[in-house]
């Protein structure tokens, strides 16, 4: 689809949000004048240091906090408005989940939320449970969870209704590394099926893999936003990667280089990345288990009225 | 209704179901509930046991009904409060909420689920307490033998024909104006208001050598082969109270017959007799239904002391009005009712405030409201002067006046002395307590949850 057709699924304009203490008095403007849109498909990446104002500019958008100026629209409609809110999946920065349920009664339990059917909350909650590996403790209380789990049953939590747009707050924090991975192909994945995300995270390699847009935001200001692609792109340099080249070679090569440039030439023997090293030691059944949430997509919207 | 329509009701049920699901599910799983269920057992297996009656089963009727019933309902009340005033608050404040709310749930929706959870609980609590209190009596009677006459009873209550408090308040004032009585520094608005207040608490005298009488309309007439029981309450002097004699004249209006009948000891507070229906002579179809009672009181006029009654409350008909089993589950349905809307009041508490906060001014608010009927009427115009005494009237008259049509059933007092729960009376505390505060509650809170910021609480 043409970038000029693409409709906004987020639009602010103007946003900002003041802070108050007991008294009305302001203590802190964490997003100052916002304006941010993101287009339907699209895998938006909004990064920023710690206190920047991400998970405050998520819970405007959700509804959860009130803007103090500006205009907020998701779905086309405003963030309170229970259509829209049927077709959101909403990860947030910490769990929050209720500690004496166990994930199947967790997710049925949102499912229900949605006004989903018995039969078809039942279907969806067993391929939640399978996707994100939780099978075998399905029936335990997730208050004994370790933080990746507990992680694993809120990332369901937000699929429960196949949602057009995805809100991931710092998706793959406490997460190891087979898990990140897991979650940022599950993005990918999403994103072929035509669902929208939004991610927050100040890990910036998980961004960069799988964003096609971000946004920087510091102290509530907009720094940066553009295409990762062109973001990063150093028009005056290129690289050549050769596997298996013997050093004689190279050093030819090299020399070869200088010679028609008239510039110095840096040579390296590339590590493979410690994440890459790590997958290829821990890979469980070699597998990339994230696609075996095929189903999901496209899936129709959970609730009956919408 | 359209397809769309039922789908949308459907799904809302869906919600509401999944929410009170949880809230039952978040109770079982706590101690809390365990905790309550033995206090409850405790009431209602080793209380009756461990209480001293007087041995009779008009005093184990007692500790049944009213200390076992009391005390439960007692307990059911501050934790049905509690409860209630947890459910929201506790899950705002620990950000459970924030994920719930960004579903497609409506304030209404997150309302009823949890309300109706709150409402199956007590159901199930009031269930087993009253079952266990049936038992119990059941158990009794069977063990001791209790003769007919013991058993508990159920009856229709019928009270005087008297001008309404508000006429006989408007009577007094003219008269205190008339004869230029009237207490001075009072608007007569403020003294109308206190003498209505006070009237169905005021004592009548009756010397000795005086008659009265009172005319009585029974709601449900008296048939052929019941009894109507005559129940006088009264208060005396203690020390010559042995020189009261009287008679008491129960005349039928229909059939124009009369029964005499002489009493001669006072030294209880209340007397009790019944007349067949047959002394009234042939009943016509439609049964007996107008009556005169009169009372003379016959003792020396040197040495006998009057008797005060409390026209309104102390002289009463009663006739037979069902099994005292229906009675029982009257009195439940009442209990299940207040409980019901004490749930309803501690959630939208638990909207507005804080878990601490709420369970604060909920049980502040719970015991003004128990306190403040008496208040209402204990206190006289005199303390009233004072402004704190003023400010501590208009709190507990606001109470009392916001309270006073839901609490007007009292099922314990009934049960005990017999009386059955009249069916509007039933009627008023399930449409008041169960229905209309609650939806009152209800909007008010809903209103408060759609503005309030569900992620400020970190
Ligand atoms: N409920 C709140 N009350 C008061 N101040 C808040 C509240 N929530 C956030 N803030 C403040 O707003 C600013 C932005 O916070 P926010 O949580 O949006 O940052 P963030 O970008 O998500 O940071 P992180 O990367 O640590 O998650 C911070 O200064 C924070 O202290
Ligand atoms: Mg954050």
């Amino acid at each position: 689809m043409p970038e000029s057709k693409r409709q906004p699924v987020i639009e602010t304009r103007g946003l900002r949000k003041v802070f108050r203490d007991f008294w009305r008095r302001p203590t802190v403007e964490a997003v100052k004048g916002l304006d941010l849109t993101v287009n339907d498909g699209e895998v938006f990446g909004l990064l920023g240091p710690n206190g920047s104002g991400k998970s405050t500019t998520i819970k405007m958008l959700l509804g959860l906090l009130r803007p103090s100026a500006g205009v907020v629209r998701v779905l086309d409609a405003a963030p309170d408005d229970t259509r829209a809110k049927a077709r959101i999946g909403y990860l947030p920065e910490v769990s929050h989940l209720h500690p004496f349920l166990t994930p199947r009664e967790t997710l049925m339990y949102y499912a229900s939320l949605f006004g989903m059917p018995r039969k078809e909350a039942v279907r969806r909650t067993h391929e939640l449970l399978v996707m994100v590996d939780l099978e075998h403790a399905a029936d335990r209380a997730v208050g004994g969870f370790s933080k990746g789990m507990a992680r694993r049953v809120g990332l369901a939590q937000a699929l429960v209704n196949a949602p057009g747009l995805l809100i991931l707050d710092e998706p793959t924090s406490g997460l190891d590394p087979i898990g990140s991975r897991e979650v940022k192909d599950l993005v990918c994945a999403l994103a072929q099926g035509g669902v929208t995300v939004l991610m927050t995270s100040h890990l910036l390699a998980d961004v960069e893999d799988v964003c096609d847009r971000v946004a920087i935001l510091e102290r509530g200001v907009l720094r940066a936003e553009g295409k990762i692609a062109e973001l990063l792109r150093q028009p005056d340099a290129v690289r050549f990667e050769v596997e298996g080249l013997d050093e004689p070679d190279a050093a030819a090569v090299r020399a070869e280089l200088e010679a028609r440039t008239g510039r110095r030439v840096r040579q390296e023997y590339p590590a493979m990345s410690l994440e890459r090293y790590f997958l290829q030691v821990v890979a469980r059944d070699g597998q990339q288990r994230a696609f075996a949430m095929a189903p999901f997509l496209g899936a129709a919207p959970a609730d009956t009225n919408s | 209704m359209t397809n769309d329509a039922q789908n949308g009701i459907a799904a809302s049920a869906r919600r509401i179901g999944g929410v009170a699901v949880l809230a039952v599910r978040a109770a079982l799983r706590t101690r809390t509930v365990g905790a309550l269920l033995a206090l409850l057992a405790v009431c209602v297996l080793v209380l009756p046991g461990a209480v001293k009656g007087d041995g009779t089963p008009e005093g184990e009727l007692h500790i049944l009904l009213t200390y076992t019933l009391g005390f439960a309902f007692g307990i059911l009340c501050l934790a049905t409060l509690w409860a209630a005033c947890a459910l929201f608050a506790a899950e705002i404040d620990s950000a459970r909420m924030q994920l719930s709310a960004v579903k497609p749930v409506r304030a209404a929706e997150f309302w009823a689920g949890k309300w109706l959870a709150l409402l199956a609980l007590n159901a199930a609590a009031l269930l087993a307490v009253y079952t266990g209190v049936y038992a119990q009596v059941r158990w009794r009677m069977h063990r001791d033998g209790w003769e007919t006459v013991e058993q508990p009873v159920s009856r229709y209550v019928a009270h005087p024909l008297l001008p309404s408090p508000r006429e006989e308040a408007r009577e007094t004032l003219d008269e205190l104006r008339a004869r230029n009585e009237l207490p001075k520094g009072y608007s007569e608005r403020t003294i109308l208001r206190a003498l209505e207040e006070k009237a169905p608490e005021k004592y009548t005298e009756i010397p000795p050598g005086r008659q009265q009488a009172w005319r009585f309309r029974l709601s449900r007439p008296l048939r052929a082969g019941e009894a109507v029981t005559v129940r006088l309450r009264f208060e005396t002097e203690y020390n010559t109270r042995a020189q009261v004699t009287g008679i008491c004249r129960l005349g039928c209006v229909e059939t124009a017959r009369a029964v005499e009948v002489p009493l001669d000891d006072f030294t209880l507070k209340e007397i009790e007799f019944a007349v067949d229906a047959r002394a009234f002579g042939q009943a016509p179809d439609a049964g007996l239904r107008t009556f005169e009672l009169s009372f003379e009181h016959t003792g020396d006029a040197k040495h006998a002391p009057g008797l005060l009654l409390r026209f309104r409350k102390d002289v009463a008909l009663l006739t037979p009005g069902g099994s005292f089993w229906m009675n029982l589950l009257r009195a439940a349905a009442v209990h299940g009712s207040v409980l019901a809307l004490l749930a309803a009041f501690g959630l939208t508490l638990s909207i507005c405030f804080s878990l601490p906060v709420a369970a604060f001014v909920a049980t502040v608010l719970l015991v003004l409201t128990m306190v403040g009927n008496s208040v209402v009427q204990v206190v006289s115009e005199e303390d009233a002067k004072k402004w704190s005494n003023r400010a501590g009237m208009l709190v507990s008259r606001t109470v009392h006046g916001a309270t006073r049509h839901a609490l007007k059933a009292e099922p314990l007092a009934a049960l005990t002395n017999g009386e059955r729960l009249e069916a509007d009376m039933l009627r008023a505390s399930l449409v008041w307590n169960a229905l209309l505060l609650p939806l009152l509650l209800a909007a008010a809170g809903c209103a408060v949850l759609r503005r309030r910021e569900l992620a400020d609480a970190e």
